[in-house]
């Protein structure tokens, strides 16, 4: 069986800067991470394989990205993933989600055949949550979102939960298919030192627009049907007013209830 | 015994005048009740006549005069963070909280330092400098409750000891109040001062028996490299101590080499609703944080350091390199005592024995068989790289509250006379308050003592500011309980 897990480094912030002249992501002097949403697909799949006899699954960890987006592939192998691929080519920078799914799908295609290829549910940078299941539709293969666990699986098919709104759903889709797991799914282990010195062993291999046949019409900025055109921030300001307690419990209860009732927020139970 | 002054409403009204209704509390038995214990417990407290909050050092210097005036007793506190009670009011009279002294001065890129002043809270300090680029190495494991002017007065110790040293290394200069009010500068921003008595050195960690700090310059390091946390698990305790001394030695940049044994990760792990890999196997868990100056330094690095621990008996390490992987690891370690609160919140933190690395192992042995023949379940947490180990029993089901307070202060005491044997002292970190008073005095030698004394006499002839604390008893009675 034949797994393959897509991958994207992400900025290691809570809040992504985006420069509003440019429209593109401040990544200077920000470390990058695996994006945290994915660690639960790439622990998925080597849940997976170690679910299954020894030898049995191969796992293919695939990003796309700038050259230093090798690292991702690089962790996802050392938490358990065989090999790992950078897709990378100047000709893909710009490429909004429609682009970005239609490279991946080459190089899954150009990798493959996979059984199962799973994705985290969005980036945290770009939070849109497409990519995944856009690869899918590329592929022409079923795509199950939100998947909370996987309940069997064998060389046929796939059987799933799916969290939905209000209660849960069980699929099953023919293999080979997309997976998507939501994070409750399952906590993705810390690297082992082991995991970490496989890693740096392994030859993580580069995937060009050539190597894929994408012409510049179909990736990066041009093969895109979205551009970002401006970006901006909206203005943070405090306009309440810092009450310092006297000490006195009554009197500064006073004074915050005087501050109330100007505002005309006590209404008429005052 | 002392004979100290009452606090009569003349005075009270005199306080009033000079710190306004907001900086005097001396009506609302509630509101005095929260001054009255610190973090060793409810039980070693003591209620004070008044609480003073102080918004500058002149406050801070007037309510001294009027205190050495009228000879009332006055304890300094910071945050009440502290595990030995010494910011406890023991002879009741005023206690003076700096809880409103609570602004970073400056960060002072050019001589490398920040100026706060003691009601700082020491994470927003860490922030702070973080912000402007640099380090303060203060690592106290409450960062995120305690003040630096209470880090000051105990010296506080905490999680990169090995790497960075104690408060006392990072303090470059003061400015206190002593007892008699008037206000006196110590050190500055410099860091070459090699003559002479060393005032501000022996005031850091005097527990606020001889002087109040108003003001401290701190060293800040250069901006840290990169770093990383290994995760070594271990089947048993002895093959864990034979790793540490190893990796302190590997010629590696150790920031942090801390313990955690199985019951301790347990009870917090169930606290904090998480789970450590390899929790069923593991009989002890050591935390490492390396720092090097890039990616490729600090893998070479780390590969050394859990080579290190795998050939001493670890069966796996783990390596946490991200924000979320390296949090997961810490927030256990970080909230041990709590987790070990939430088992039993009789739980005791007073345990805090020091001993040469080389009597790490010998120590962890004596204090499992003293928990077995005193009858106590515990958790042992310890910041094992400098010896220091921290013992926390819980206390058994059929004990009141009262009975425990001194049964567990006997277990340490047997402890702290092994860790004495062993070649090391009865407080690592946590300072002496009053709850060591007993253990700790016994330990020094009577010309060791009368120096002492000799010191406290100079600073504070009156003995107005925290009495019965450290080595001096209050009056003839040698161990205060109430």
């Amino acid at each position: 069986m034949r797994i393959a897990v897509l991958v994207k480094q992400v900025p290691a912030v809570d809040n992504v800067k985006i420069d509003e002249n440019t429209g593109t992501m401040v990544r200077e002097g920000v470390e990058a991470e695996l994006n945290p949403l994915d660690l639960h697909a790439v622990e998925a799949a080597v849940k997976i394989k170690e679910s299954m006899p020894e030898g049995y699954v191969e796992i293919t960890a695939i990003t796309m990205g700038p050259p230093q987006a090798k690292a991702s592939a690089a962790y996802a192998v050392s938490m358990g993933c065989d090999r790992g691929v950078l897709v990378s080519d100047k000709k893909f920078g710009g490429s909004d989600t429609l682009a970005t799914s239609r490279t991946l799908a080459k190089a899954i295609e150009k990798l493959g055949p996979f059984d199962i290829i799973l994705a985290g549910e969005r980036a945290t940078d770009g939070e849109t949550g497409q990519v995944g299941p856009a690869s899918a539709e590329f592929l022409n293969i079923p795509a199950l979102t939100y998947v909370s666990s996987i309940d069997e699986l064998n060389d046929e098919y796939i059987e799933v939960t799916r969290s939905i709104e209000g209660g849960h759903e069980k699929l099953r889709a023919p293999l080979p298919a997309m997976v998507i797991p939501v994070k409750e799914m399952n906590i993705p282990r810390l690297c082992t030192l082991g995991g970490k010195l496989r890693a740096k062993k392994t030859e993580i291999p580069l995937l060009n627009a050539d190597d894929l046949d994408l012409d510049e019409n179909s990736t990066g900025l041009k093969g895109s049907a979205t551009w970002v055109i401006n970006v901006t921030y909206p203005q943070m300001t405090r306009q309440g007013r810092k009450i310092t307690s006297s000490g006195r419990l009554e009197e500064t209860l006073n004074t915050i209830l005087n501050f109330l009732d100007e505002k005309n927020c006590l209404g008429e139970s005052k | 015994m002392d004979a100290y002054g009452r606090l009569t409403p003349k005075i009270i009204d005199e306080l009033a005048s000079l710190l306004g209704s907001g900086g005097i509390i001396t009506e609302d038995r509630d509101l005095l009740e929260n001054y009255s214990w610190d973090q060793a417990g409810r039980i070693w407290g003591h209620m004070p006549d008044a609480v003073v909050r102080p918004e500058n050092t002149e406050q801070v210097s007037s309510v001294m005069k009027i205190a050495s005036r009228y000879r009332i007793p006055v304890t300094p506190r910071g945050a009440g963070s502290g595990l030995n009670g010494g910011a406890v009011p023991l002879a009741g009279g005023i206690v003076m909280s700096l809880e409103r002294m609570n602004s970073i001065l400056e960060i002072d890129p050019i001589n490398r330092v920040a100026v706060a002043e003691p009601g700082v809270v020491t994470n927003d300090l860490c922030r702070a400098a973080t912000e402007k680029g640099f380090l303060y190495a203060g690592y106290p494991m409450s960062t995120e409750t305690s003040f630096i002017g209470g880090n000051f007065a105990t010296n506080a110790g905490g999680g990169k000891v090995i790497r960075y040293g104690s408060t006392r290394r990072h303090i470059l200069g003061a400015e206190v109040v002593l007892p008699s009010g008037e206000v006196i500068n110590l050190g500055g921003r410099f860091r070459k001062d090699t003559w002479g008595y060393n005032l501000l050195q022996l005031l850091i960690g005097s527990e606020g028996t001889l002087a109040i700090v108003t003001k401290l310059i701190v060293n800040l390091e250069p901006k840290p490299g990169k770093t990383v946390n290994l995760l070594a698990c271990y089947p048993d305790i002895e093959t864990l101590v034979e790793s540490v001394s190893k990796v302190i030695n590997s010629g590696k940049k150790i920031i942090s080499c801390e313990f955690m044994d199985r019951n301790l990760v347990k009870y917090t792990t169930e606290y904090l609703g998480c789970r450590l890999p390899e929790q069923e196997r593991s009989e002890g868990y050591l935390i490492i944080q390396i720092e090097d100056d890039n990616e490729e330094q600090l893998e070479e690095s780390y590969e050394v350091v859990g080579k290190i621990c795998m050939s001493c008996g670890a069966f796996e390490v783990f390596v946490a390199e991200s924000r979320t992987d390296s949090a997961a690891i810490w927030n256990v370690r970080q909230n041990g005592l709590e987790g070990m609160r939430a088992r039993d919140p009789y739980a005791c933190s007073s345990g805090d024995l020091m001993v040469p690395l080389s009597a790490v192992p010998e120590m962890l042995r004596r204090i499992s068989s003293a928990g077995l023949e005193w009858g106590l379940e515990m958790g042992i947490i310890a910041h094992i790289g400098d010896g220091n180990i921290h013992p926390i029993p819980i206390k058994p089901e059929n004990m009141t509250p009262e009975k425990w307070a001194i049964y567990s202060e006997n277990f340490f005491e047997a402890l702290i006379k092994e860790a004495i044997e062993l070649g090391g002292v009865g407080s690592g970190e946590h300072g002496v308050g009053h709850v060591k008073q007993h253990i700790i005095t016994q330990s020094k030698s009577p010309a060791e003592l009368e120096l002492l004394r000799g010191i406290k006499r100079s600073f504070d002839p009156l003995n107005i500011l925290n009495p019965g604390k450290m080595f001096f008893p209050l009056g003839d009675q040698q161990h205060q309980c109430k």
